[in-house]
């Protein structure tokens, strides 16, 4: 192939120009957005020394995003109170609704048509309302019914009773709403899973003698989380968010600790980052935790599971350095 | 001799009004290795699938062990089984697929332990001990730890033998083991078949491997339209088809 001899030849990439320039309008956007983050602007107000003719006044400077006041709160007792609040929902709702999900999922998925109608009909209710409507609605129960009892239907016999208003706190109508409204989001998610898995996993299952609930446990489900994974990662991020609606109920959350104080010293926007920050933070969590978790349930389906983010780092490192070590090998061809 | 493995009277069967199998009647003893060769659609595989019940058919008596499949019969009436005594009776039957259906999320060796502790209720070291030795068996001592996916198609096939011998079947199904494989890969599956054919294992293997049916197989059928059309010797069968049929399907796949 080579045209002169064993002198070898100079490879040329391909000169991405317009990438090039695209990047470069990138980092300018995101300087100018941090420039912004941590500019200052004046207060209006002086700061004097001395007296008389001697006298000279500074003008007074600060945050224009309020980072001393964030620092302040950041770590206030009301907004860790809130934190705690926000993490309780986010798992209790979770918890509740990928059990309901996987239920109601399997429900729908049975042959029996009464149990797939009823599921239909879960999933056709909670996601066809508002999640705040079905706060609301969980919050003010009491309207409906003064109390619960467990019993023997239709014949007025108890074994126990409970007023409402002390079942149904605001905390646990908020839980209550999240949950059951989340488990029609999860139902969803958990029947693509299962519909994922191929038939031949159930024949072969079911010809080994593994009952349907042992086939449901042992082959489907493991193999479904593969694809139910990435969606409930979503939904648990989302529901961090959503759960700020309890405060409408009058759980006094992460954001609802923050409008407590803002409510009294006026600092809202300041108080709102302090909040999305620590939305930030655990949302940062979240997604490395689901990383680690789509890559267990990925064994088996990949030849090689994807590298981690360290890994990859090694990688990436190792790569620079050997081009700055070397110049590149140009393959010789003969 | 005693009950044949299996005893298949008039079995009929239909999928949404056309009938697939319109009285297949068939008996195989044990120890035998049965054939069935067909154009796709003549049912073979329906018929493997009633066995051990993966189907069910709709008319006709099917004895598996002299027990009849899905059914017992108390009193005149016809009682169906409940899913225990079914899941227990398809336990007593292996299984070949023709695309596999190895666990995607298990081990090799996973694979051919999870029936034998989940259903036989073995102990996890006994059941270990054996799936290693039924790996070796089919050639395979080393993959212990490989995935499915990892695996050629002769290799999973082979996995998958191993997976339905790990339950101790007295019957084994084999619905167009070789079908899916690429042609080198389909000697390494049919031998492992034929060496489980001469330890006395009672096979019935639905196949268009007609060197296979010639050479191993103690009773060829034909299958066409959901009847059998002709039986016997398959070297016999396979050397002068009678009915037309054969002759045609002969004919193409030779």
């Amino acid at each position: 192939m080579s045209t002169n001899g064993d002198a070898p030849l100079r490879v040329v990439p391909v000169r991405h120009y317009w990438q090039w320039v695209a990047g470069a309008v990138a980092m300018l956007l995101v300087a100018m957005l941090v420039h912004t983050l941590l500019s200052k602007v004046p207060t209006g107000q002086y700061l004097c020394h001395g007296a008389a003719a001697a006298r000279h006044c500074v003008r007074q400077l600060q945050w224009r995003f309020g980072w001393n006041v964030v620092g302040h709160y950041f770590t206030s007792s009301e907004i860790f109170d809130g934190l705690l609040l926000t993490l309780e929902l986010t798992v209790i709702a979770m918890a509740a609704g990928i059990i309901l999900g996987v239920t109601i999922a399997i429900m729908r998925l049975s042959s029996n048509r009464l149990l797939s109608t009823t599921a239909w009909l879960y999933t056709w209710f909670f996601r066809g309302t508002p999640v705040y409507v079905q706060i609301l609605f969980w919050f003010n129960i009491g309207a409906l019914y003064e109390s619960f009892r467990l019993g023997v239907p239709f014949l007025h016999y108890d074994f126990f009773h409970v007023s409402s208003s002390a079942l149904f706190s605001p905390f646990t109508a908020a839980c209550f709403a999240l949950g059951l409204n989340e488990g029609a989001y999860m139902s969803e998610i958990a029947r693509s899973g299962l519909i994922s898995v191929d038939e031949g996993q159930v024949e072969a299952a079911t010809s080994i003698g593994m009952s349907r609930a042992q086939t449901l446990r042992l082959v489907i489900l493991p193999q479904a989380m593969r694809v139910i994974i990435p969606p409930t990662g979503n939904e648990v991020i989302s529901m961090l968010k959503t759960s700020s609606l309890a405060s409408t109920a009058g759980v006094i959350e992460l954001l609802g600790a923050a409008s407590n104080i803002s409510a009294t010293n006026y600092l809202v926007i300041d108080l709102l980052i302090t909040a999305s920050l620590w939305y930030l933070i655990f949302t940062t969590v979240l997604s490395i935790g689901q990383f680690y978790l789509e890559r267990y349930f990925a064994k088996g389906a990949l030849r090689t599971p994807p590298p981690t983010p360290i890994q990859r780092l090694k990688r990436d490192v190792r790569g620079i350095l050997s081009k700055f070590r070397t110049h590149q090998d140009v393959p010789r061809t003969t | 001799m005693s009950t044949p493995m299996v005893d298949a009277r008039d079995v009929i069967k239909s999928y949404a009004g056309v009938e697939v199998l319109k009285g297949v009647t068939m008996s195989v003893s044990r120890g035998e290795v049965t054939c069935l060769i067909g154009p796709s659609g003549s049912g073979k595989s329906t018929f493997l699938r009633c066995i051990n019940h993966l189907e069910k058919h709709d008319a006709g008596e099917l004895f598996v062990d002299g027990n009849l499949v899905g059914y017992e019969e108390r009193n005149g009436r016809l009682y169906e089984r409940n899913n225990i005594e079914i899941c227990h009776e398809r336990s007593q039957i292996g299984m070949v697929f023709q695309r596999f259906n190895l666990f995607q999320h298990l081990s090799v060796l996973e694979n051919i332990v999870i029936g034998q502790v989940k259903v036989k209720r073995t102990a996890e070291h006994a059941a270990t001990e054996r799936a290693r030795q039924l790996l070796a068996r089919v050639g395979l001592d080393g993959k212990e730890k490989a995935y499915p996916s990892q695996l050629s198609g002769g290799q999973q096939q082979r996995v998958a033998i191993a997976r339905a011998l790990a339950m101790e079947p007295k019957l084994m199904l084999f619905d167009e083991p070789t079908s899916a494989l690429d042609p080198e890969l389909v000697g390494e599956v049919l031998d492992v078949m034929k060496d489980l054919a001469q330890t006395g294992m009672t096979m019935i293997v639905v196949t268009h491997e007609m060197n296979f049916a010639r050479e191993v197989a103690d009773t060829l059928y034909f299958l066409d339209h959901g009847v059998i059309e002709e039986s016997g010797n398959p070297r016999e069968v396979l050397a002068a088809p009678k009915s037309e049929r054969l002759q045609s399907f002969l004919s193409k796949v030779l």
